[in-house]
């Protein structure tokens, strides 16, 4: 009996030390050069991946659970309704070229970040009113920040700031993460190397990232990207498209399907009084009943069944379900009902003569949608509306725009139709989408920028985004985001077509791989990334 | 000669010079200039937003963009590029050489091979000869690029291949009708009729007489080779000026796309000129 | 030689009838989405099987050759014609003509003409029907594309300019217009017929490039170019013979073009 329980220890020993086992070099590709290393100033994906894999943050957010955890911080403490942090710091930490890490570094970086001439969106992310960010360094592991008012979100939020070191010769480039950049080709690739300093281990107490390095080809095409994944020249793909997924599946390459992303693609009228469209068309697109009718003509299961290969789910509304805490669970998907469709725009006195539909002045119910060119599944799911709005008489053109020329219609001259686009939505909290759902804002994309609200659903909207930033209380912020999902599927600005699946590649060769639906995808636990040799 | 060689650079020069100014203009007047993808970033704050506006307009006055890019030029700073923030002087010097290598090659390939059938078509005029190459040059000159260069990716074969086998139907094109159609010279006729043989009326009678245009051929053949390297480079992700210049114009990146401009007039216009001066070489005596 | 003529010639010929028949020959129209069977293999309903939307392959390539094989031919007519034009000018002229004409030859070939491109894509009517955007697009490609023969043609009329039966035409008193329409662009026929061949793919695979603009055909109209874009699926995705019929369409049809315009006449 003893030795079995000998022999069995032995063989756990083993087997944990297998996946245990270090070293290696993971090798995954980015769509586009990074455009900078300075994490303060990260927009692009693959500058996002970058500071990821290798910025040191004070909380980072689990993936899979979505809870806050300790990072370089051990604990924090949140006052005065979101308006002031306190944090406690790891002690005896070094970044990557042996510079010590203090709170100072972390007093030195929130001043960088929230420098009214950085203009980045992880410093106006804790912008929730003008005035100054005070720091108060309390010791060498503890800090104090004060903002000028609340902050919602705000724990989650460091989770996108990594602290840059206020006294190291490297700069941005010395790192606190489980990795640094060691080589760069510019247009090639990047290489990324273990930190030699990493304050993890695991629960073993072994050093962590098991990795030794991680090497970053810069492939637009993905197409090819799935080649070398077939190859085996990669290990990872991060996002692929459901025609690859589908090929890669067929050629028993290992992907898998992590679930509904937060992702969503939508449709929206241009509702921009100044907008050089003629007035009957602005009286159509500013007609709720049109806008839902135009919805429920749209049969959203086979956008989601044909353009994406079953790889997605018919959207509700704002958010994905995936975003579990704040998806307003009451909302049901629209149905896809051409009748009631019909029955809605004759009640706006629409009539459909033969196949062709009029308003009640006589003219002919005909739009472009604008979309931008290049995205496969954007063009399909366009050219199928195009066909779902025939059966109720609507004429649909459909306009593919290189981006720069779509973005500039949408944003400056206004002068299109109807858009379709999607939205990657990094952030869960609806704090991030004020940008969007308050009238005065810039994203208020079929309706930018008013000096007051149109409609008195817009104006009901406002006030319910501005009392869920100004409230401490979840579960009140809750109630007010649901109301604003409520208002929104009623009135469809947006027009929610589907969200799709997150698709991924993982190479057998990767242990302890845990796919999440929430970026980044394949490598959000990259310190215990393990190669099996 | 020196008169020649003066208007020559001046061409040169006066080429480049308007070739990347209407470039500029082009690109200023086209829609999306000061477009920026981060205006639909929903975590930006208004202000922010404004600062990016502002920072694409600060080159929207092309004509003083331009003199700035001049004076800078001379010093030798080519300026950065906005888009991939990095000096284009570095970019140029990382990708120029990769195209420049494919280019050659693709251009090498395609005209020995062009050549080779429109010669060996017209030299033996044998039907099966003739059919192998219409056929082929039919082939590839209906193949999309992007196709041409996934499938030699798919075979591990270098891109600069697929480029020249884009290029060799345009040149066999050209090549076999100017042949043929100076091999209907009367005085070719006279020549077989006396009994020259067929290298020697190729050589001495048929080639003079189409090799003006075939010159003229090889000086846009640097034009040629470039529409289809551009394609390639872009699905093959070479790291090269055509891929660049995609990006370039995708991102309304102005100093990046002038600078490109520059490179590819350069080029084009040095081609011709070479071909110029082949030409002046070979020219016809005057009756 | 002859037995090959003939047969390019009935290509061409039942080509012209299948472009003309479209509509008789096409079991459905070419935007009907059978949704139930996207992406079917051949089968007797669908002769070609379905594509990612679930339309008929057959449809679309009929209707596809008749956008495609009606334009391309007639932009690449016009892009010969302006080649010929400014290059017999400059070729005929020489002097500070010739120099004006290489200038704007090279400035053609060096400026980049996407802005333009994507200019008149903004200046048109976003309405604009699909078969007025793909006419405006191939009229565009025909009056860019013209620079490199242009070159080749006015270094051909200038040689020609010194031969001695265009000597002989202009002491009979031929010049101007005349002697360039009666005796240097005929001596200039095999540089002018193998710009318009090579126009003809070239085209047609440009235009469906152009849709990156918002220019070329919209959907739901196909292009034999729109077409040939789905290769690149053909390729890395799903080898399917059927997926390329398009491509060989092009390749027999350009070949008979070829062989055609290819006349021999002499024969030792």
């Amino acid at each position: 009996m003893k030795r079995l329980y000998l022999f069995s220890a032995m063989l756990l020993l083993g087997f944990v030390s297998v996946f245990a086992q270090g070293g290696g070099e993971l090798r995954f590709c980015l769509r586009s050069e990074p455009k900078t290393f300075n994490p303060l100033l990260v927009e692009d994906e693959a500058s996002e991946t970058i500071r990821y894999l290798t910025g040191g943050v004070l909380v980072r957010v689990n993936r899979i659970s979505l809870k806050a955890e300790p990072n370089l911080a051990t604990s924090w403490k949140v006052s005065e309704g979101g308006k002031r942090i306190r944090f406690k710091l790891r002690e005896g930490l070094k970044y990557s070229d042996g510079t010590p890490f203090s709170a100072s570094d972390v007093a030195y970086t929130m001043q960088q970040l929230m420098d009214p001439g950085l203009h980045s969106s992880t410093g106006d992310a804790f912008r929730s009113a003008e005035g100054k960010l005070v720091t108060q360094v309390i010791s060498a592991n503890e800090i104090e920040i004060n903002f000028p008012a609340p902050v919602a979100n705000l724990v989650n939020l460091f989770d996108t700031v990594a602290i840059l070191s206020a006294t190291s010769p490297q700069k941005e480039m010395a790192a606190l993460g489980p990795f640094y950049v060691a080589e760069r080709k510019a247009g090639s690739y990047i290489q990324l190397k273990r930190n030699p300093y990493y304050w993890k281990k695991d629960a073993a107490g072994k050093q962590l990232p098991y990795l030794d390095s991680i090497r970053l080809d810069i492939e637009q095409n993905p197409e090819i990207e799935a080649m070398r994944y077939k190859r085996g020249e990669v290990h990872l793909i991060n996002t692929v498209s459901p025609a690859i997924f589908e090929k890669l599946s067929a050629d028993n390459a290992s992907v898998r399907d992590a679930g509904a992303s937060t992702d969503t693609e939508q449709l929206w009228f241009n509702q921009v009084p100044g907008s050089p469209l003629p007035a009957y068309k602005k009286a159509w697109f500013i007609s709720t009943n049109f806008r839902r009718a135009v919805s429920e003509a749209i049969n959203r299961s086979d956008l989601a069944r044909i353009v994406y290969r079953g790889h997605a789910v018919p959207a509700i509304g704002i958010i994905s379900p995936s975003n579990r805490f704040w998806f307003n669970g009451s909302l049901k998907p629209h149905a896809y009902d051409t009748s009631s469709a019909l029955r809605r725009l004759q009640e706006d006195g629409f009539q459909l003569q033969g196949d062709t539909l009029k308003d009640k002045a006589g003219n002919v119910v005909e739009f472009s949608i604008a979309t931008n060119a290049g995205n496969r599944a954007r063009e399909s799911m366009a050219t199928m509306i195009q066909q779902d709005l025939k059966k109720i008489g609507i004429k649909v053109n459909v306009v593919t725009l290189d981006f720069n020329s779509l973005l500039e219609r949408m944003t400056q001259s206004y002068n299109y139709e109807a858009c379709l686009l999607g939205f990657q939505n990094v952030e869960l909290d609806p704090n991030s989408q004020m940008a969007v759902w308050l009238s005065s804002a810039d994203n208020h994309q079929w309706n930018p920028s008013q000096k007051a609200p149109a409609t008195q659903w817009e104006a009901e909207i406002d006030k319910l985004m501005r009392a869920q930033a100004a409230s401490g209380d979840e579960h009140k912020r809750k109630q007010y985001w649901d109301r604003v999902q409520q208002i929104a599927w009623e009135q469809e600005p947006f027009i929610y077509l589907i969200n799709k699946d997150a698709l991924v590649a993982i190479a057998p060769a990767v242990k302890n791989a845990e796919p999440s639906v929430f970026r980044p995808q394949t490598f959000w636990n990259v310190e215990t990334l393990a190669l099996a040799h | 000669m020196l008169r020649f060689w003066s208007g020559a650079v001046l061409r040169l020069v006066a080429v480049m010079l308007m070739a990347s100014f209407a470039g500029a203009m082009l690109m200023r007047i086209a829609p999306g200039f000061s477009s920026d993808g981060q205006e639909l970033n929903s975590g930006l704050s208004t202000q922010s937003l404004e600062a990016i506006r502002r920072a694409h307009l600060s080159d929207a006055n092309v004509p003083r963009f331009y003199a700035q890019y001049l004076a800078s030029f001379v010093r030798g700073d080519l300026g950065t590029s906005r888009s991939l923030n990095q000096p284009v002087k570095d970019l140029l010097r990382e990708r120029l050489p990769i195209t420049l290598i494919n280019l050659a090659f693709a251009l090498a390939a395609g005209w020995l091979l062009g050549l080779a059938l429109a010669i060996a078509a017209q030299m033996w005029n044998i039907p099966a000869l003739s059919l192998l190459a219409n056929g082929l040059s039919g082939t590839f000159i209906s193949t999309p690029a992007a196709a041409m260069a996934l499938i030699f990716l798919l075979l591990r074969w270098p891109p600069a291949f697929a480029a020249a086998l884009l290029v060799f139907p345009k040149i066999y094109r050209y090549a076999q009708n100017l042949l043929q159609q100076s091999s209907e010279m009367p005085h070719v006729l006279t020549a077989r009729a006396k009994g020259a043989g067929p290298w020697r009326v190729l050589a001495w009678h048929v080639a003079p007489i189409a090799l003006p245009q075939m010159i003229a051929l090889v000086g846009v053949s640097i034009s040629i080779g470039i529409g289809v390297l551009l394609p390639i480079e872009v699905v093959s992700d070479v790291a090269g000026i055509g891929q660049l210049a995609w990006h370039a114009a995708q991102a309304r990146d102005l100093p990046l796309l002038v600078n490109l401009t520059m490179v590819v007039t350069f080029m084009t216009v040095c081609a011709t000129l070479i071909s110029d001066v082949a030409q002046r070489s070979f020219v016809r005596s005057d009756a | 030689m002859k037995a090959v003529r003939v047969v390019a010639i009935a290509v061409l010929a039942l080509t012209a009838l299948t472009i003309l028949g479209a509509h008789y020959l096409a079991p459905a129209g070419y935007e009907q989405q059978f949704r139930e069977t996207p992406q079917a293999s051949p089968s007797i309903h669908h002769l070609l099987g379905t594509d990612d939307l679930g339309r008929d392959r057959w449809s679309r390539l009929l209707y596809g050759m008749r956008v495609s094989l009606v334009l391309a031919p007639l932009a690449a007519l016009f892009t010969t014609v302006l080649a010929g034009v400014v290059g017999g000018i400059a070729g005929y002229f020489g002097g500070w003509t010739e120099r004006g004409c290489k200038l704007l030859i090279d400035l053609f070939l060096s400026v980049p003409w996407l802005f333009l491109l994507i200019t008149v894509r903004a200046v048109l009517p976003l309405n604009v029907s699909p078969e007025a955007s793909v006419t405006v697009t191939f009229a565009l490609l025909g009056l860019l594309g013209w620079a490199a023969s242009a070159r080749v043609i006015c270094a051909g009329a200038k040689d020609l300019m010194k031969s001695e039966f265009v000597w002989m035409a202009r002491a009979s008193g031929f010049s101007g217009f005349k002697l360039i329409r009666l005796h240097l662009l005929p001596n200039l026929r095999g540089s002018l017929l193998a710009q318009f061949w090579i126009s003809i793919p070239v085209f047609i695979i440009a235009e469906a490039n152009l849709g990156a603009l918002g220019l070329g055909v919209a959907e739901p109209l196909p292009s034999l170019g729109s077409l040939l874009r789905e290769l690149q699926d053909a390729v890395m995705l799903r080898p399917e013979p059927w997926r390329l019929l398009p491509l060989a369409v092009l390749i027999v049809v350009i070949s008979s073009f070829q062989v055609l315009l290819n006349k021999q006449e002499v024969r030792t």
